[in-house]
């Protein structure tokens, strides 16, 4: 599958990709709009940590074995078989936050703006590329297979 | 609600006395994952699944939301009846076993069917603990124990789907004033929050001089409760049920052990859970109070394998066996279990304690060792304290790696440290960071931020 992958050295902590994530999340999918009228309820699925220079943006790394799935208590949060992308299903999850006890990475939020559920990236299935790498001014994310990821990224070696 | 199931096999009768391949006992989290994962590996090979219950499945920690109303009954299952067909699994509902001979590999169920099995895997999960207790006004039996409490109207453990009905019902069909709780862990007060909704007085009595005494520290006990007396209902610590009184068939109130008699109309009994092992004779496997296993999820007999509530299994924290009854461990077991019985290798590196609840609007998560006292050596414990806004983060290291956590208020991130605890990743270079509240990603040590970042995604 086609993953998200993380070049920290080339992000510059501008924090577009949560914002085009927020927009892509909303209701109105109009970034004006989204900021006005509903950005207290929406969430950026990814996060940008940021000390002083160093910073680096982050999402759901979609696991092969995921905690998350394995925690679930409801079966909302599931790992499809074919694309290998894990979302929670919003209808089924109760927030009980056990995804967010055993996420190691930290990317699950608790989303309770209207019933209690987790938030998490969903890879923005209906686009090509997911829209935090689309908009990534520095191509600090890059979308691509684990294969073409040995020759394309720079910070793959020694990790 | 039975499984329908389109596959000639599984019409065949008992009296053909076929060995099964795959004989799983118990339908639930490590049952289930393990069937998935046999399934994956073996297309061929027949599964049958017993369980005692009437349900196709339904999520055992989610029977208190059911309680509150939070879930219905069609919304309780965590997987749906598709997952049966496709994965051509042959469920027996109603089948509660009786015996099981582990030389000859065959178990019988109370209605006296006999399984013949290959592979088995014991998924069986808990059964509540009922302490005895005297009972005065029943009549026929002067103590309540395991064996009669459902004789008296209004006593109830809640442990599986049917008991919170049951509950339920009966807060339905009877005027119900107040209830009262034996045991202040988890189940109780989540019960209690369900009930508190509904507007019903509360009484819980908690042995311990605190609630949640197993899971957290005094701090933090201390804020859960603070939060469930202000919201109405009454604790009782130090405290346990001496005497129950009985009319016409019904509890009306009981006698705690400080002297004071109390009306009550609805009890829960709600002070532990066991492994369910009452079938498994002693001596045909080795136990303590669970199933031991090793770290392939094998029992003490050749091909029989058992995962979940019911096994002490390798304990990562102290390096010994020990029962940990909880869901996500139970699903690891269950897929580990599965693969090695479908005849594959699959290794189970050992789980630690961990919870998440949210009780009465403030989320909290524990994980690890987390009552351990700070002058034991090479402990070391940093804690951000805020009783005024309900925010409590402790974090306790041992050789500077973290064994336990505490997080109530902000459970945001929880996921990174039992990532630490898990890879027992040396903090002592960020130790200063650890417990902050922004705590992330970033704080970590170099080598295990960059395994993170630009990682694969974990393997577990």
């Amino acid at each position: 599958m086609k993953r998200i992958y993380i070049q920290e050295e080339y992000c510059i902590g501008c924090r577009l990709c949560e914002i085009y994530c927020q927009v892509k999340h909303s209701k109105s999918k109009k970034i004006i709009k989204a900021f006005k009228e509903e950005m207290v309820d929406i969430l950026p699925r990814v996060l940008v940590e940021e000390i002083g220079y160093n910073s680096f943006a982050i999402q759901c790394r979609h696991c092969s074995d995921a905690p998350c799935v394995e925690a679930c208590i409801s079966g909302a949060m599931q790992k499809n078989k074919n694309t290998g992308v894990v979302t929670c299903n919003e209808d089924k999850c109760v927030g009980c936050w056990s995804c967010i006890m055993v996420c190691p990475y930290g990317v699950i939020k608790r989303d309770l703006s209207g019933k209690k559920i987790a938030s998490k990236c969903d890879l923005c299935i209906d686009e090509e590329i997911p829209v935090c790498v689309q908009n990534c001014p520095n191509e600090a994310l890059k979308f691509m297979d684990k294969d073409a990821k040995e020759k394309n990224l720079v910070g793959n070696k020694g990790g | 609600m039975k499984s329908k199931n389109n596959n000639r096999k599984n019409n065949k009768t008992f009296e053909d006395n076929e060995t099964i391949d795959y004989l799983i006992i118990g339908n639930s989290a490590a049952g289930l994952a393990a069937a998935e994962s046999i399934r994956e590996l073996d297309r061929a090979g027949e599964i049958i699944i017993l369980t005692a219950e009437n349900y196709l499945n339904y999520s055992k920690p989610m029977i208190t939301y059911f309680l509150a109303g939070a879930v219905n009954l069609d919304m309780i299952h965590f997987k749906d009846e598709k997952f049966y067909t496709d994965n051509r699994l042959d469920i027996r509902l109603n089948t509660r076993v009786k015996s099981i001979d582990t030389n000859k590999m065959f178990l019988i169920t109370d209605d006296g069917k006999r399984y013949e099995f290959r592979k088995l895997l014991i998924a069986s999960g808990g059964r509540p603990i009922i302490p005895k207790i005297k009972v005065v006004g029943a009549g026929s039996f002067d103590f309540i124990d395991g064996t009669n409490y459902e004789k008296v109207g209004g006593i109830f453990t809640l442990t599986n789907l049917e008991d919170a009905i049951r509950v339920k019902n009966y807060i339905e069909k009877n005027d119900i004033k107040n209830i009262s709780i034996l045991g202040g862990g988890l189940i109780g007060l989540k019960a209690a929050e369900a009930f508190l909704e509904k507007g019903i007085d509360i009484n819980i009595i908690e042995l311990a001089d605190r609630i949640l005494a197993t899971t957290f520290d005094r701090e933090a006990s201390g804020i859960i409760e603070r939060k469930i007396k202000s919201a109405g209902s009454n604790i009782y610590r130090n405290n346990t049920i001496e005497e129950i009184y009985i009319e016409s068939g019904k509890i009306t109130g009981y006698k705690l052990k400080d002297g004071r008699k109390m009306e009550c109309s609805l009890l829960i009994i709600a002070v532990g859970v066991n492994p369910d092992a009452s079938f498994i004779e002693s001596g045909s496997l080795d136990m303590v109070k669970g199933i031991i296993v090793d770290d392939h999820m094998r029992t003490s007999v050749k091909n029989i394998y058992a995962a979940g509530d019911v096994v002490e299994g390798p304990d990562m924290l102290s390096g010994g066996k020990r029962n940990i009854a909880i869901w996500p461990l139970a699903v690891r077991q269950g897929t580990a279990a599965g693969v090695n019985m479908a005849g594959r290798n699959k290794r189970y590196g050992g789980g630690f304690f961990m919870n998440s609840v949210e009780l009465l609007g403030i989320p909290s998560i524990s994980m690890g060792i987390t009552n351990i006292g700070e002058e034991a050596e090479g402990i070391e414990v940093l804690r951000d304290f805020d009783a005024d806004r309900n925010m409590y983060r402790k974090v306790i290291i041992k050789n500077n790696r973290i064994i336990g956590v505490i997080l109530i208020g902000n459970i945001e991130r929880a996921g990174i440290y039992s990532g630490l605890i898990r890879n027992e990743i040396d903090i002592s270079s960020v130790k200063e960071n650890i417990s902050r509240e922004d705590f992330g990603i970033i704080h970590l040590p170099t080598d295990y931020k960059k395994h993170l970042v630009v990682g694969e995604g974990i393997e577990v």
